[in-house]
């Protein structure tokens, strides 16, 4: 868990999410909306009945990229803060796997601040799921994050 | 030089172990440390186009030349959310 200086709240851990308490975070009396996204565990995929998920990350790295999603929602939308935490460990159907709450003074940066975070999130996060069927289970595709290219050995005219 | 490599997923089921730490000579990359656990795990070889590299809790491009004491890790595609 960690704070920062914009009283942004960041977790990942193996108890349940508690959602109420995150939006309490967020919800300042300044704020006129608070936008959620509840991912939750569903019970298909590729049309196969799901049984339940597990969730294992690079714990570290993945909390200082979370807290690097809250840090860019500051400078690209007009918010005011920023709750995310994501459960690891097993996750039966219905559960709560990531939750998102943003606050700002108006709805429109709250909307677009929600969306662009679960959207990265998902793309560059150490985060992994594995699904658990029938007859089997198999790691989730995912997508691969973005790396920043090799430095070249010589500086490039400009 | 001692280099502490962690793999997760896919690939910790394959080498069968989340974390190693290996011995490498001065001005070895990221892709010698990758192509050494293929030789020793030669599935590992196959998945090498959808694996991307961390150093230090940063992703890195293959090229990077390792230094003593880093952390390296192997990810597989990342799927949380």
């Amino acid at each position: 868990m960690s704070l920062s200086a914009h009283d942004d709240l960041i977790t990942l851990g193996r108890d349940p999410i508690a959602p109420d308490a995150l939006i309490r975070h967020v919800r300042q009396a300044h704020d006129g909306a608070v936008v959620t996204f509840d991912g939750c565990v569903r019970n298909h995929s590729h049309g196969r009945a799901t049984f339940y998920l597990e969730y294992e990350a690079y714990e570290s790295m993945a909390l200082e990229k979370m807290r690097e999603i809250a840090a860019s929602l500051h400078t690209l939308f007009a918010i005011d803060s920023v709750a995310i935490a994501h459960r690891l460990g097993r996750l039966e159907i219905g559960e709560t796997s990531v939750f998102i709450a943003v606050s700002a003074p108006h709805r429109k940066a709250a909307f677009e601040a929600c969306r662009h975070a679960i959207d990265t999130l998902k793309k560059t996060v150490p985060i992994w799921k594995k699904e658990f069927f029938e007859d089997g289970a198999v790691w989730a595709d995912g997508e691969l994050p973005p790396v920043p290219a090799a430095t070249p050995a010589v500086k490039p005219a400009s | 030089m001692q280099t502490r490599v962690l793999f997760f997923g896919k690939l910790k089921e394959l080498t069968g172990a989340a974390e190693q730490s290996v011995e490498l000579r001065s001005g070895a990359t990221i892709a010698d440390l990758f192509d050494r656990f293929s030789n020793e795990t030669p599935a590992l070889a196959s998945y090498r186009s959808s694996v991307v590299a961390s150093r230090n809790q940063e992703f890195a491009p293959w090229s990077t030349v390792l230094e003593p004491g880093d952390e390296i890790a192997f990810l597989p595609p990342v799927s949380g959310g």
